[in-house]
């Protein structure tokens, strides 16, 4: 994307991105925290592209032809700005579907939890 | 997100950075407004009963829930999201900080410049001042670099990356210059003491001076002090003051022994630094504050809640464990009271109370239901 394209020359000194101090293991197995890392980064990333594509769908919609300068200045109106905070909250949602599952099955009163193999429960 | 005032300190965001910096709002909006409410409900519906089925009884306190909590699938998977999110919060700030570092230390040095000349505030660095364990051992909030790493001369980093940080961490409800802290405590003095006019303010681990800003603009007639040990959010608090065009005079000092004279204030306050020091720390700070007091001089500090369920207390803890803020975990045992006392402050003069401040829509979201403490003395 243009970030390569419009950075000036790196500055002399480079700052941190790891923070000091042991990081918490949170699974059993090391590879899944690893793993979580990646899908929050992926799913960022998804993020910044779809906002990326949603400003020159903007801007293709007013104009003809879209300068690269052009893109990189724009910036949403305060309607736009509004209406991407809100698909970005859907999508995490979304996202976060199978945590909300698994609340609604604890929280479900009165129902046994769905331990049950879905094959058993149809087979007799 | 609620606005945020540009000035000249601030580094400008491409788009893709902007989109970042909005993404990890929305996601930690969920994380926190969405998910976190989870924790306490899988405990309810999970985690209690299961352990007081194994054990005959409940669990005792907010080391057994803690133990029980970090074994369930659904605390787990919330909690590792939720350090991620942290960690992609600084990210977000610090690459377009490392892309503008250079001009954004041209800036701070025309900005301290321009205030040498007209006398307004001032900045004095001491690059001899020890650096205090529990300051440097890890990285408080996960900042990488914390507070105080210097990666170029005259560096400003920690500060730039601290003040839009901090913003995205509260999704803008700290106010429109991270304000919210400062108009808590201030908010607090204008009920409890209508009267108190103070003529000569100090504020304790000021870092970029977001509070000291506060009290400077509220008391325009008074001298305000800020101290912090770390030099790079202090050149930031500086220009970012000099920016705002407030005077603060800014100083590197460690709180546990400053060189200011004896009562040389009527007013010393911090703003959610206390647990951020150490055991050892907490009494010489207070007895600093009793020291730097002249007689009716008043003493306020702001402290985050801690919980009164054992649940609660361990979902306050978080932070501690998962977040850098290691010496919060203490203070939810810590008797705030007998420490003042410790610091040299009489009983009848020393009081630890809870305070939601009524304030405007925009802050509301952060403060409804929830109770700051606040620990006020007396000299």
């Amino acid at each position: 994307m243009s970030d390569s394209i419009s950075k000036p020359a790196l500055p002399k000194s480079r700052l941190a991105r790891v923070a000091k101090g042991k990081r918490p293991q949170y699974f059993s197995d090391p590879a899944t925290d690893k793993l979580l890392s990646m899908t929050l980064t992926l799913m960022e990333e998804l993020s910044v592209t779809r906002e990326r594509l949603d400003s020159l769908e903007r801007l293709l919609a007013s104009k003809r032809v879209v300068a690269l300068e052009e893109l990189e200045s724009w910036t949403p109106s305060a309607e736009a700005a509004l209406e991407r905070s809100a698909a970005r909250t859907a999508y995490v949602e979304r996202l976060m579907r199978a945590m909300h599952a698994e609340l609604e099955e604890i929280t479900r009163r009165g129902t046994p939890s769905s331990d049950i193999d879905p094959l058993d429960a149809v087979g007799s | 997100m609620p606005a945020f005032n540009r000035h000249a300190m601030q580094p400008v965001p491409s788009l893709d950075e902007q989109a970042r910096q909005d993404f990890v709002c929305s996601l930690r909006a969920h994380l926190s407004g969405r998910l976190m409410p989870g924790a306490y409900k899988v405990y309810e519906h999970r985690v209690e009963p299961s352990f007081r089925a194994a054990n005959g009884q409940s669990p005792q306190d907010h080391e057994e829930v803690r133990a029980a909590m970090t074994l369930d699938p659904f605390y787990q998977f919330w909690s590792a999201m939720q350090r991620r999110s942290q960690e992609l919060l600084w990210e977000s700030v610090i690459d377009p900080t490392e892309r503008q570092l250079l001009s954004l230390i041209e800036t701070s040095k025309s900005l301290a410049r321009a205030a040498d000349q007209s006398g307004r505030g001032t900045l004095r660095l001491d690059p001899a001042l020890p650096l205090p364990r529990y300051h440097a051992a890890v990285d408080i909030h996960l900042q990488p670099g914390g507070y105080h790493t210097e990666f170029t001369d005259d560096d400003v980093a920690a500060g730039v990356v601290y003040d839009k940080g901090i913003n995205l961490y509260m999704g803008g409800a700290l106010g429109a210059e991270n304000n919210l802290m400062g108009d808590i405590l201030l908010a607090y003095l204008r009920e409890k003491y209508p009267d108190f006019r103070p003529k000569k303010i100090l504020d304790l681990g000021c870092a970029i001076g977001n509070s000291s800003v506060v009290w400077a603009r509220a008391f325009p007639e008074a001298e305000v002090y800020g101290i912090d040990v770390a030099a790079p959010v202090l050149r930031y608090a500086h220009a970012r003051a000099e920016a705002l065009g407030v005077p603060v005079h800014f100083s590197q000092q460690n709180a546990e022994k400053t060189n200011f004279d004896e009562g040389a204030f009527d007013l010393v306050l911090s703003h959610i630094v206390l647990h951020e020091t150490s055991k050892s720390a907490l009494p010489r700070i207070l007895g600093e504050c009793h020291r730097l007091l002249q007689k009716d001089g008043l003493m306020l500090h702001l402290e985050i809640p801690r919980g009164k369920s054992i649940i609660e207390k361990f979902m306050h803890n978080w932070e501690s464990y998962n977040n850098n803020e290691t010496f919060s975990r203490f203070m939810t045992e810590i008797d705030l009271k007998a420490e003042a006392l410790k610091g040299g402050f009489v009983n009848r003069d020393v009081l630890v109370g809870e305070f939601a401040p009524k304030l405007d829509v925009a802050q509301m979201n952060y403060a409804e239901n929830f109770f700051w403490k606040i620990l006020a003395a007396r000299r």
